[in-house]
């Protein structure tokens, strides 16, 4: 139990209203977007500044008190569950856009800015800030950075970790320094680098210097249908092939498709396969020329029908059911949980074959969106909470796909991180000596173990109710 | 030397000469393993012997960084120089630490790609001093640098276990990205056995156009004016008077590089030829882009006492470039400078190893005080023992030092070399 002496101390620094500890108050703390397990904290400090981010790690260093850091909640690992750890820090109340460099294409934010506000606070320049999570109304560019978040259009633009410069970052101590900065190629080891990523095991970032990319002079979004998942893939082969490198690559199958079109009735061919969401960006001479050329790849694969936005509205439209594709699957079931697998791009086809397999052998349904060109699967595995025999054959399915992943020479997660969800799964990738190594690169930073513990790491002793799984709040 | 024997062969190691030297130390001796095992048997060896390491490749950026602090052997990975694996397909690479990149090259141009990082001297370049050195050149500004690439690595560690992080995929957040520990730090936190890059589709098309400009400021800004365009420039490079090669030995230029497919390129081309008439600039288009944007990349590496290489913002960039440019008029030391404008790093070439240590105590504070860096990139060996290689890092030095202590307790990689002595 926190000691009422020291809520009265957090409360003394970020204000009355800065400390959560009633315990109705707190249920909304239990978890983010995993929902699968839920721990509540004993208390959630909302810091305004930077400064006072500090001022609660002082004094949660002074008595040996481990804390998680939160900044939305949208994360769907689990990252900011509260295991070993009563108090959550909260950066949600830091929204101050610090400094805004047009010339130079920088930003400095702090912590609470939501990943949106960036791009439309540039807008007017020209500029936007490229990684773009589907939770982008709502995620934080803190979270981002613990996370390393990416987004439909990272494979052309890259990660979080390929836009962000520098970072303040408030050390478990309670210590603030600042790692890179504005300018690029500072001497000494790459530290910005191993922060972005750490999902929050090395303290708490408060502000991030961004990279800002040139918004594009024109785009060219077109939705290709295919009769199987098959032939969707091999169009995407055939447009790596080609030395095409689209903004995104997305394919969703048959049975997001319906969702979709249930949700949002914007005339998808509820009995195709799968379907591809291409666009290109970039100089407008050049769009045509490579819109043409994907178009006579997909027609060699057999595409049925290529279907190309005219305007702002009709490519508003597509991205719209791909990016809320997520919140159409209510329609489907009461219950889903998504996973994060990665595969090299030209294993989708393989790995397509094993998620049914998978499906079929444990008799639930699974629905397929996810980012073709990257490799990068997102099954979303459909079921009913009330149903406790269905909800344990998910769960073994959500395993044997991530294991197919690996052996298929993939990853556990290509943007959600690993946080309680999949920690059990490392040793899949890893051996002892690389898993020794990252907790030795995080007793530097962290040398008591405080910052966001038992996480990341398969020896971590969890001990959290693990509730039936219920539907998720954000994707 | 019987114990190096022992673990690589006789044949493959030799007493330390003087071309192995390191910053003008000589090496106890060069051993040149064959195999990750051996490599690590190397590792468990010198620590035994109480000797340091220091890695080499080619040998074509060991004077990069501050000299050894003590002595060390030299380990040659240049036997470890197999392309592993290439997945055209997948887009990635994987290839042996000692993998010359002209041989990389060669097998990523046969399916159209290539791993878009242009160090000087590419040829002697390997993949392991490539990530060690953190080298880069035009391209990086539009095609980001080692660690936007690096998708995976395997090192020994310094107790000889081999240690992998990252993955072969090209998105991926499983554990800490270790494999930018690697990058830039001089193979002071281990010895890079093998890497994983991303690689992407070779421009079918790459040109140039450059543009001779009256003044320094008006390079500056018609590099900025041509950043700020929608023509996006794969590479963006602004020199002082006698900064380009074959170039004007007074006045300033910018050079634009251009690719993409042949629609994009012709374009591209229009519109700078355009800015430039706009600006009263005269502009020359270079049909062998590529050609020319090598020979930029190798300033870096010229023949000088030394090269300085300074980070600034990308609208500083003209402002440092006038200000070197008034300290050699008033020195008569002829300074020439190369920036990669995009990117805010300006090169200084000195010619007189005398006028190194007053430049670098000149320029260094300002620019440190502003967030930047100056750093003497490349140098003869008399010139660095007069001058802080890396200057201050600043108050990260403490968690660097960290870092180090984590994986190299015993100063067994390359001590020395790096920031802050380490």
């Amino acid at each position: 139990m926190l000691s009422r002496a020291l809520v009265t101390r957090l409360r003394a620094v970020v204000g009355a209203d800065g400390v959560i500890d009633r315990v109705e108050s707190l249920l909304v703390y239990e978890c983010d977007g995993y929902t699968l397990e839920r721990a509540a904290p004993e208390a959630v400090v909302l810091p305004r500044t930077p400064a006072e981010v500090s001022s609660v790690l002082r004094l949660l260093a002074a008595e040996g008190v481990a804390f998680v850091p939160r900044g939305a909640g949208t994360g769907l690992s689990g990252g900011t569950l509260p295991v070993g750890a009563p108090v959550m820090v909260c950066t949600s109340r830091m929204q101050a856009i610090e400094a805004i460099d047009v010339a130079n294409r920088r930003i400095v934010v702090q912590a609470g800015v939501v990943n949106l506000w960036v791009t439309n606070a540039v807008r007017a320049h020209g500029l936007c800030y490229a990684p773009d999570p589907s939770s982008q109304p709502a995620c934080t560019i803190g979270g981002n950075v613990a996370e390393n978040s990416g987004g439909p259009h990272t494979l052309k633009y890259g990660v979080t970790t390929n836009h962000v410069l520098g970072v303040e970052l408030a050390l478990p101590s309670g210590e603030l320094v600042q790692l890179g900065g504005a300018v690029e190629d500072r001497p000494g080891y790459d530290l910005v680098g191993l922060v972005v990523g750490a999902e929050g095991t090395f303290g708490i970032v408060t502000r991030a210097t961004l990279r800002l990319v040139r918004a594009p002079e024109a785009y060219r979004t077109l939705l290709a249908v295919f009769e199987s998942v098959d032939a969707a893939s091999e169009a995407v082969s055939g447009i790596i092939g080609a030395g095409i490198v689209p903004a995104a690559l997305e394919m969703m199958d048959r049975l997001i498709i319906q969702a979709v079109e249930a949700a949002y009735r914007i005339g998808l061919p509820t009995d195709a396969g799968a379907v591809l969401l291409v666009e290109l960006d970039g100089p407008v001479v050049g769009l045509d020329p490579q819109a043409e050329r994907i178009a006579a790849v997909c027609r060699a694969s057999g595409v049925r029908e290529i279907r190309v936005a005219r305007d702002d509205t009709e490519r508003a439209a597509l991205w719209k059911c791909r990016k809320r594709a997520f919140g159409a699957v209510g329609r489907l079931a009461p219950n889903y949980c998504t996973q994060d697998g990665v595969v090299p791009r030209t294993r989708v086809p393989d790995i397509v074959r094993r998620i049914a397999a998978a499906a079929e052998r444990h008799r639930i349904r699974i629905a397929n969106v996810f980012h073709a060109g990257d490799g990068n699967i997102h099954p979303i595995l459909l079921f009913d909470e009330r149903d406790r025999d269905e909800v344990e054959r998910v769960l073994a399915a959500g395993r044997e796909i991530l294991e197919a992943c690996v052996a298929l020479g993939g990853s556990l997660t290509g943007e959600h991180g690993i946080g309680v969800e999949k920690m059990a799964q490392m040793p899949l990738l890893f051996g002892p000596d690389d898993l020794r190594a990252m907790k030795a690169l995080r007793a530097v930073f962290d040398p008591e173990g405080r910052a966001n513990p038992h996480k990341i790491f398969p020896d971590a002793k969890v001990c959290v109710e693990t509730r039936s799984p219920r539907r998720q709040a954000a994707m | 030397m019987s114990r190096w024997s022992e673990i690589v062969g006789a044949t493959h190691v030799a007493t330390g000469g003087a071309g192995d030297a390191v910053d003008g130390l000589v090496p106890a001796c060069v051993v040149r393993p064959a195999s990750a095992a051996e490599v690590q048997a190397c590792v468990r060896a010198a620590a035994a012997e109480g000797l340091a390491l220091v890695a080499s490749g080619l040998g074509a950026h060991l004077d990069v960084g501050a000299p050894p602090s003590r002595r060390f052997v030299l380990l040659g990975l240049d036997r470890l120089a197999r392309v592993v694996d290439h997945q055209a397909g997948d887009m990635t690479v994987t290839a042996e630490a000692g993998c010359p990149l002209g041989l990389l090259s060669d097998v990523l141009a046969a399916a159209g790609q290539w791993l878009p990082i242009d160090p000087p001297r590419p040829r002697s370049t390997t993949v392991g001093g490539l990530i060690a050195a953190n080298l880069s050149g035009p391209l990086r500004a539009s095609q980001g640098r080692v660690r936007d690439l690096l998708l995976g690595i395997r090192t020994v560690g310094a107790d000889g276990a081999v240690v992998s992080s990252g993955g072969r995929v090209v998105k991926n957040v499983a554990g800490y990205d270790l494999p930018k520990l690697h990058v830039g730090a001089l193979g002071t936190v281990g010895v890079i056995l093998e890497a994983t890059f991303k690689v992407r589709p070779r421009p079918a098309r790459e040109e140039a156009v450059v543009i001779a400009c009256r003044s320094v400021e008006a390079a500056g800004e018609t590099a900025l004016a041509v950043a700020a365009g929608q023509l996006v420039p794969l590479w963006l490079e602004v020199a002082g008077p006698g900064g380009l090669p074959e170039g004007p030995r007074d006045g300033a230029a910018v050079v634009v590089g251009l690719g993409g497919i042949a629609e994009e390129v012709e374009e591209a081309r229009a519109r700078t030829m355009d800015l430039a008439r706009a600006r009263g600039s005269g502009a020359v288009a270079v049909a062998d882009g590529a050609g020319l944007r090598t020979r930029l990349a190798d300033f870096a590496a010229l023949p000088a006492a030394a090269v300085l290489r300074a980070g600034v913002l990308p609208a500083e960039v003209a402002a440092l470039i006038r200000d070197v440019t008034a300290r050699a008029s008033a020195s008569g030391v002829p300074l020439r400078c190369l920036a990669h404008a995009a990117s805010g790093v300006v090169r200084v070439a000195v010619p007189q190893a005398e006028a190194v240590a007053p430049l670098v105590a000149a320029l260094r504070p300002g620019l440190e005080a502003r967030g930047g860096s100056l750093i003497v990139e490349r140098a003869a060996p008399a010139v660095k023992t007069g001058v802080d290689v890396w200057g201050d890092v600043g108050p990260a030095m403490g968690l660097m030092r960290g870092v180090k202590a984590a994986f190299d307790p015993a100063g067994l990689f390359a001590p020395g070399r790096f920031v802050g002595g380490l």
